[in-house]
C-alpha cells in the first residue's frame, strides 16, 4: 500500500513537471532573463494580474509560467497560460485578439502586433508583451521570433475547435468563445457566438441532450410569447428587447440560433442553414 | 453587425417611450407584450466628490462582460457610471463599451484606466482609448492599479492634468488594489486628483474606513470595485461557504453594504448577464436589511481567524516586540487583496530584529486578539511566505 502511494506520489510529480513550461529568453539574439521564471496558479493569479485574473479564470485556468526578459534597454514578459482545455485557451485567444486583425497560422492562431504577440496552442494561451519606452516602436520581428521558439515547445493541437467551422462564413465579422451567459443570458452558460454584419449566431455546449431539453424549456418559458418553430429537434422564435428577432433550437446536446434580425423569420431561416451545418 | 443601430432604434421608439415593441412581419403569432422589457428600477445617486457629477449608486464594472446588450440595458435602466480600462482584453473592452453605450453617450459617466510604465505610453494610450471609445472626452481617467505613491512620477500627473486642460479628460484618478493606508492620504494631500478608486468590501477593517474617510474629506470622489470579490475571492465556487454565501442573498447583501457607506459614491460590481444586472439593481432600492447584515457576519466569523481588523489591541503584546498588527495587514495584502509584492515589500522594510522573529519558536503566543484572528499562526505564514 506504501509502495502504491509512493509511485502515485511519483507520477503525480512527473504529470505536474511535463506540464509545467519550461521558460527562458533565448528566442532572440541578444535577450536574456531579467529575474526567474516564475509561477502562478488560480489561487494565486490575483497577485500578479490583479483584478484582469477573473478574466483567465472565467475562461478555465490552470496554472502560468512568466518570465520577464531584456535585451539592453527592451524590456517584454513572456505569460504561458495552461487552461483546463484546448477550447479554453483558444476562447481566451478569441477575448484578448483584436477582431479587426486577421489571425496568423502560429499554433490555432495568433496575432503578432508591434509591441506583442499571442496565441494558443493546445491548452496554452501565450502572451508576450514588449515593456517599451517608446510606444511606437515596431519590435514585430521580435515578437515572432519569441512567439515561434515557444510554439515549437508547446505540445498540443494546432487547428482551431471544429465548432467554428459551423458557422457560416459569409458576413461573418467575428468568433468568440463566450465563457458565460452567452447573449447575456444566464442560462446559455458557456458557447461561441459569431457576430456578423447582420446579427449574431450561437451555439451553445451542454453536456448532454437531457440537460440541453432542460434548458431549453427554460429558456422557452424565459421569452413569454415564444412561438414553436420547425429547426432541428426543437426551436422557438421570439422578438425581445435587446435580442430583436431571435430563432433558438436544440439539436441533440447543443443549443443554438441566431439573434438581433430585424425578425424572427428570418433568424429562423438562417438557424435552418446553422443546424444542418452540426453534427 | 446592426444590431446596435436596431436596438437603439427600438428603444428610442419604444421602450423608453413605453411603447409596445414593434410589431412583428412573418412572426407576428408572438405576443408582442410578453416578451420581457427594462422596467425602471428605484435609483439612488450620489455626488462623485468635488467632480459635482451625479452617480447611480449601483454603476457597472464592464470587465468580464461578454455581451454588450448587458450593457445597454443597465444604461436604459439608468444606471449612469460605466467603468472599463485600456488593458482590458487589450482594448476590445473599451470598443465593446463604446458599441453598447455609443448612443447614450452624453447621458453617463465613462471612466477607464491606463496602466501606461511612462508618460510616452501614458499620451499615448489617452489618444487610443478616445479613439477606441469613440468619445471626444473621458469623463474619469485613471492611472491603473497603483500601490504607492512612489508609483507615481510626476509627469504621469502633467500628462493627466495636460488632458484635463485639453478637454479630452473631465476629471482624472488613480485606482489602486492594496497600500489604500498610505496612498489615500497621499492623493487627499496632493490636492491634483478628482476621484479614487479603490477595493473595498465588507472584510475590510477601520482602517480602510478611515482612509477613506479621509480621501472623501479632502474632495475626492470615492468609486468601490471589489464590492463582492474581495470578500469571496478565498472561496472556490464548490466551497459550501461560497454557496451558503450566494445562495442566500451574500452577494447583493455585500453590495448593499458598500452603498449604505456614505463616503462611497458608486460602486463597479462585474455584470454579465441580465440576471446579475437586475438583481445588482435591488440594491438601490431596498437598503441593507437586518437579515442581510446576520448573513455578512456570518460569513466574517467565517474569516475572522484570518482577517485583522486594525483594532490596535494587541499593540505591544507581543513578548518579543512584533509589531503584530502591521505584519497581519502585510499578510491582508498578500492573501486579501492579491498584492504578494506589496506585502512583501512592506515585510521586509520591518527592522532585522522583528523581520527575525519566528512564532513558531514560541511555546504560547503573548497576544489575543479580542476579534479571533489566529494571531501566532497567522503571522507564522506571513513569516513564511515574505521572510
Amino acid at each position: 500500500m506504501k509502495s502504491a502511494a509512493v509511485l502515485l506520489a511519483v507520477l503525480l510529480a512527473a504529470g505536474m513537471a511535463r506540464a509545467q513550461v519550461s521558460l527562458d529568453c533565448h528566442f532572440a539574439p541578444g535577450w536574456e532573463a531579467s529575474g526567474p521564471a516564475r509561477q502562478y496558479t488560480a489561487e494565486n493569479l490575483y497577485d500578479y494580474k490583479d483584478g484582469a485574473a477573473d478574466g483567465y479564470l472565467s475562461y478555465g485556468f490552470a496554472r502560468m509560467s512568466t518570465i520577464d526578459c531584456k535585451s539592453g534597454a527592451d524590456m517584454l514578459t513572456i505569460d504561458v497560460s495552461e487552461m483546463n482545455d484546448a477550447d479554453a485557451a483558444y476562447g481566451l485567444f478569441t477575448a484578448n485578439r483584436d477582431p479587426r486583425l486577421p489571425i496568423a497560422p502560429i499554433g490555432m492562431g495568433g496575432q503578432i502586433q508591434p509591441q506583442s504577440a499571442l496565441f494558443a496552442k493546445g491548452k496554452y494561451y501565450v502572451e508576450i508583451v514588449e515593456n517599451a519606452d517608446n510606444p511606437n516602436a515596431d519590435h514585430s520581428a521580435v515578437m515572432q521570433a519569441f512567439a515561434a521558439g515557444i510554439e515549437q515547445r508547446l505540445q498540443g493541437r494546432e487547428t482551431a475547435p471544429e465548432a467554428l467551422q459551423w458557422f457560416p462564413k459569409e458576413n461573418l465579422d467575428s468568433i468568440r468563445l463566450i465563457p458565460e451567459s452567452v447573449l447575456g443570458l444566464k442560462l446559455l452558460k458557456r458557447g461561441y457566438v459569431a457576430r456578423y454584419k447582420q446579427g449574431q449566431a450561437f451555439v451553445v455546449m451542454e453536456t448532454t441532450p437531457a440537460s440541453a431539453a432542460e434548458v431549453f424549456k427554460k429558456l422557452r418559458e424565459h421569452f413569454d410569447g415564444a412561438a414553436p418553430a420547425q429547426v432541428a429537434d426543437e426551436a422557438f422564435l421570439a422578438k425581445a428587447p435587446y435580442l430583436d428577432g431571435i430563432c433558438v433550437f436544440r439539436k441533440g446536446r447543443f443549443l443554438a440560433g441566431y439573434a438581433n434580425l430585424p425578425d424572427a423569420t428570418q433568424a429562423a431561416a438562417l438557424s435552418a442553414n446553422l443546424a444542418a451545418r452540426i453534427p | 453587425m446592426s444590431s446596435n443601430t436596431s436596438r437603439r432604434d427600438f428603444l428610442s421608439t419604444g421602450l423608453s417611450a413605453g411603447l409596445a415593441l414593434p410589431v412583428l412581419g412573418a412572426a407576428s403569432v408572438i405576443d408582442p407584450q410578453s416578451a420581457k422589457a427594462a422596467v425602471p428600477a428605484k435609483l439612488d445617486y450620489r455626488i462623485l466628490g468635488r467632480t459635482g457629477l451625479k452617480v447611480t449608486t449601483v454603476g457597472m464594472g464592464c470587465m468580464i462582460t461578454s455581451d454588450p446588450s448587458v450593457i445597454t440595458r443597465a444604461a436604459d435602466m439608468g444606471i449612469n457610471y460605466f467603468d472599463t480600462a485600456r488593458g482590458y482584453s487589450h482594448g476590445n473592452n473599451e470598443r465593446m463599451v463604446a458599441a453598447a453605450l455609443g448612443a447614450r453617450r452624453k447621458d453617463v459617466i465613462i471612466s477607464t484606466k491606463s496602466h501606461a510604465p511612462n508618460k510616452e505610453e501614458l499620451q499615448q494610450h489617452l489618444e487610443i482609448s478616445l479613439r477606441e471609445l469613440n468619445t471626444d472626452y473621458i469623463d474619469i481617467w485613471f492611472l491603473h492599479g497603483k500601490g504607492s505613491p512612489d508609483e507615481i512620477a510626476d509627469d504621469m500627473i502633467e500628462v493627466q492634468q495636460k488632458a484635463k486642460k485639453e478637454g479630452k479628460v473631465r476629471f482624472t484618478g488613480v485606482s489602486t488594489h492594496g497600500g489604500q493606508q498610505q496612498l489615500l492620504p497621499w492623493m487627499a494631500q496632493k490636492g491634483v486628483f478628482d476621484v479614487v478608486l479603490t477595493g473595498y468590501n465588507f472584510t475590510m477593517g477601520v482602517d480602510m474606513d478611515q482612509s477613506i474617510a479621509t480621501a472623501a474629506k479632502a474632495g475626492l470622489g470615492v468609486v468601490a470595485m471589489k464590492v463582492m470579490a474581495g470578500g469571496l475571492r478565498r472561496l472556490k465556487p464548490d466551497d459550501p461557504a461560497y454557496k451558503k454565501l450566494t445562495q442566500q442573498g451574500g452577494m447583493l447583501a455585500a453590495l448593499k453594504w458598500v452603498i449604505k457607506k456614505p463616503n462611497i459614491a458608486t460602486t463597479i460590481p462585474s455584470i454579465t448577464d441580465m440576471d446579475q444586472l437586475d438583481e445588482n439593481l435591488k440594491a438601490m432600492s431596498n437598503p441593507l436589511s437586518a437579515g442581510e447584515e446576520k448573513i455578512l457576519s456570518a460569513h466574517l466569523d467565517a474569516i475572522r481567524p484570518l482577517y485583522c481588523r486594525m483594532c490596535g489591541q494587541c499593540d505591544g503584546a507581543c513578548q518579543k516586540g512584533l509589531p503584530v498588527a502591521d505584519v497581519l495587514r502585510f499578510l491582508t495584502y498578500a492573501d486579501g487583496y492579491g498584492q504578494f509584492a506589496l506585502g512583501r515589500e512592506r515585510f521586509l522594510e520591518l527592522s532585522a530584529e522583528h523581520k527575525a522573529v519566528r512564532c513558531g519558536d514560541c511555546a504560547a503566543c503573548t497576544v489575543k486578539c479580542p476579534h479571533g484572528v489566529q494571531v501566532a499562526r497567522r503571522c507564522a505564514r506571513a513569516q513564511e511566505l515574505f521572510a
